[in-house]
């Protein structure tokens, strides 16, 4: 059964715990990253595995894959050449390269992790969860993570 | 693979932090069974592992900035606490320092034979471990079932993971309370049913009156009180009435860096009105330390007057964060410095490398009660346990701490008024910290943007895309420009983490108490043509600058 990332945006404090956890096992690539949609409303921004991702179809290295049992979209670190096709492709505007390496980053949801993805298991209040699907409905005040249009809070 | 787990450092929340070490490096893991947190950590706890194998600990004793043996080192301190007499040795205790460590310290000062024993960690969060006759702690349980809270400050930004309890108290039925009180429109703001917004540093003031319209046996002067303070008379009755005595909930401070006048003040008004609203008292702040010992005020003119010729200071900040914003420091002829990474840029005097919290066992005290700390990993070569340090200067055993003193409420009544009488002004902007929980000396932001106003933005003709010089007293530093509704008219914010922004606020000693602390200050900010600093994107190699704790 696949599992989702959700954020309740009314217990979101703000406080980016879940980026600091991201970069504290990536080492510098966040892959949650912190989105600005005013200067007084921000939240976490990380990819949505969307069930047709355009970065996959983007990748002139077929690179990118989408796991058809968990829905996990993953890239491998090893083959991507950083021609940033997917960064330009996905419409969240998730993905970035991480130019010391010259790979794109990507949220794997911590697939190294038995216990789930870390910015969830981090978040201080429980805004963020990492939830099954069919549980969706029971998050009673929860908005999944989606927006459109965020720019970028400098890192 | 082996976890180990500890209680976090970073604040008096006692979240279990963990580490996995995989033969490589260590990785951050997060223990859901613990009863305090479940496995949750803020920036800052997330920090643990960098700190732990991080490339810039020091190693060695640096003399003057240059290695030098442990025995070169010894000798030297040897040599110097012979050459000079025992009253003008100063041991200075700072953040990081446990309580059996700084009842060492005074042992050692009784052996020597010198009164200057003085805690230096000056933030104004330590007043917060000070007592008014009366206080009731708050435990978890209180927070957990709390159907009224009052906080004051940016206790999300203090111990972020102590806040889900809050917001699940808040959520958990329509009818329960948040009052904030605090001068900047920060994120916890929003989720209060009444924000009070005083003006900067005036906190202490609105907790008095709001204190004296719940126990009709405090007398003050609300009405120069709450002027002073800039809020309405009918917002704080509304306080009042949802802080009602009969409500179940507790009251929590925070008190930060560069934001509060009166540090003691702040303290005990924030108890008053606990007691007043019949709540237990909860101070959030990141260090607790042993009180005692001379003032600091003191300690700062004695170095002045060359009565210190030799400094030995551990714990935080000195020598790396405070070595510009105490420059009485360098009147000490011979200098003696403890510290987990090299000071960059280099100090004169000796440092030594010290064992990092997270790499011995010891009591905690957390908020909640004492835990357990145990070491995630194993003291870096090369570092000395802080006993072994403190043996170099004498042999003295462990000694009795004065005792705590207990304030009386009419003492914070008298204080307020005193303070609400005080004048303020100058030039310019008022400069004001901005606490965030970002991780220690700005692991995960360089915290280079000044906030303002959108009014003082329009006034000095930048935008988000200018740049800005500000300039203080004692330094000056250029930002990018964050324009937000948040910022008070007429102040600016900058976050206190990095050492760069902490240089700018000048060392105050406030009116009322004498304590030395950490004010709002007045800067200069101008408009710079381009962008002066190199720009920070993609996160360059952070962890290779430097950091907050000692
Ligand atoms: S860790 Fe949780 S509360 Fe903090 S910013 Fe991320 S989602 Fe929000
Ligand atoms: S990176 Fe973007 S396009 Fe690709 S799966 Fe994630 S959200 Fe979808
Ligand atoms: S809230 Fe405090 S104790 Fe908990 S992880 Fe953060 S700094 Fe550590």
């Amino acid at each position: 059964m696949a599992k989702r990332l959700v954020l309740r945006m009314d217990y979101c404090i703000g406080c980016r715990s879940c980026e600091a956890a991201c970069q504290s096992r990536f080492k510098h690539e966040a892959r949650v990253r912190y989105a600005e949609v005013t200067p007084d409303a921000y939240f976490p921004l990380s990819c949505r595995h969307c069930a047709e991702p355009l970065c996959m179809a983007a990748c002139p290295f077929e690179v990118i894959r989408k796991d058809p049992d968990t829905g996990i979209v993953s890239r491998s670190s090893f083959h991507c050449v950083g021609c940033r096709s997917c960064v330009l492709a996905c419409p969240f505007g998730v993905m970035d390269t991480y130019l010391l390496r010259s790979t794109s980053q990507k949220c794997n949801l911590c697939s190294d992790r038995a216990g789930g993805p870390r910015c969830a298991a981090s978040c201080p209040t429980g805004a963020l969860q990492y939830v099954e699907e069919s549980e969706l409905k029971e998050v009673k005040t929860g908005v999944g993570i989606a927006a459109r249009s965020v720019h970028w809070r400098r890192p | 693979m082996e976890t180990r787990k500890t209680t976090c450092p970073f604040c008096l929340n006692g979240c279990t932090s963990a580490v996995v070490f995989d033969g490589y490096q260590y990785r951050m893991e997060y223990p859901s069974e613990a009863e305090v947190n479940r496995g949750r950590l803020c920036p800052r706890g997330n920090s643990a592992s960098i700190v732990i194998d991080h490339p810039k600990r020091l190693a060695y004793p640096l003399l003057d900035g240059r290695a030098i043996s442990w025995d070169e080192a010894a000798n030297l301190v040897r040599g110097w606490r012979a050459a000079v007499r025992p009253e003008q040795v100063a041991l200075v205790y700072s953040r990081g320092r446990g309580e059996d460590e700084v009842r060492r310290l005074f042992g050692l000062a009784r052996e020597i034979g010198t009164k200057h024993v003085v805690c230096g960690h000056i933030e104004p969060e330590n007043a917060l471990g000070c007592r008014l006759e009366g206080t009731k702690d708050a435990t978890l349980a209180d927070v957990e079932f709390a159907k009224a809270m009052l906080l004051v400050g940016d206790v999300f930004n203090t111990s972020p993971v102590a806040v889900w309890r809050m917001l699940d108290a808040r959520y958990a039925d329509r009818k329960n309370r948040l009052v904030v009180i605090d001068s900047v429109r920060t994120r916890q703001s929003g989720f209060a049913h009444s924000f009070i917004q005083v003006r900067p540093g005036t906190e202490p003031l609105a907790m008095v009156a709001l204190a004296a319209l719940l126990d009709k046996n405090i007398k003050a002067d609300l009405d120069k009180l709450a002027t002073a303070a800039g809020v309405a008379r009918g917002q704080l009755e509304a306080a009042a009435a949802m802080l009602a005595p009969a409500v179940p909930g507790f009251v929590g401070v925070a008190a930060h860096f560069g934001r509060v006048f009166h540090p003691l003040l702040h303290s005990l008004a924030g108890q008053l009105v606990a007691k007043a609203a019949g709540k237990p008292f909860v101070g959030f702040r990141e260090t607790s330390l042993p009180p005692g010992g001379e003032d600091f005020t003191a300690l700062r003119a004695a170095l002045k007057a060359g009565e210190v010729r030799l400094l030995f200071w551990t714990g935080g900040m000195y020598p790396d964060s405070y070595a510009e914003v105490f420059p009485e420091a360098a009147r000490a002829e011979y200098r003696v410095a403890t510290s987990i990474f090299v000071p960059d840029p280099p100090v004169p005097g000796l440092v030594l490398p010290v064992t990092a919290e997270l790499e011995r066992a010891a009591t905690a005290s957390t908020y909640w009660g004492p835990a357990s700390r145990e070491p995630l990993a194993p003291p870096l070569s090369g570092s000395r346990d802080f006993g072994r340090v403190v043996e170099l200067l004498g042999t003295a055993a462990e000694a009795d701490l004065p005792a705590r003193v207990e304030h009386k409420p009419a003492a914070v009544v008298e204080m307020a008024h005193k303070a609400a009488g005080l004048k303020r002004g100058g030039e310019g902007v008022l400069l004001l910290g901005e606490k965030k929980a970002i991780g220690l000396r700005g692991f995960y932001e360089p915290e280079d943007r000044l906030a303002l106003n959108p009014t003082d933005a329009g006034s000095l003709g930048v935008d988000g895309d200018s740049f800005v010089r500000v300039t203080s007293p004692v330094g000056a530093r250029d930002f990018g420009v964050l324009v937000s509704g948040q910022i008070p008219a007429g102040t600016a914010t900058v976050g206190t983490n990095v050492h760069e922004n902490r240089a700018l606020f000048p060392l105050a000693v406030d009116e009322v108490s004498g304590m030395t602390t950490v004010a709002p200050v007045n800067v200069k900010i101008e408009k710079l043509a381009s962008r002066v600093q190199a720009p920070s994107e993609h996160a360059p190699d952070r962890r290779g600058a430097r950091y907050m704790l000692h």
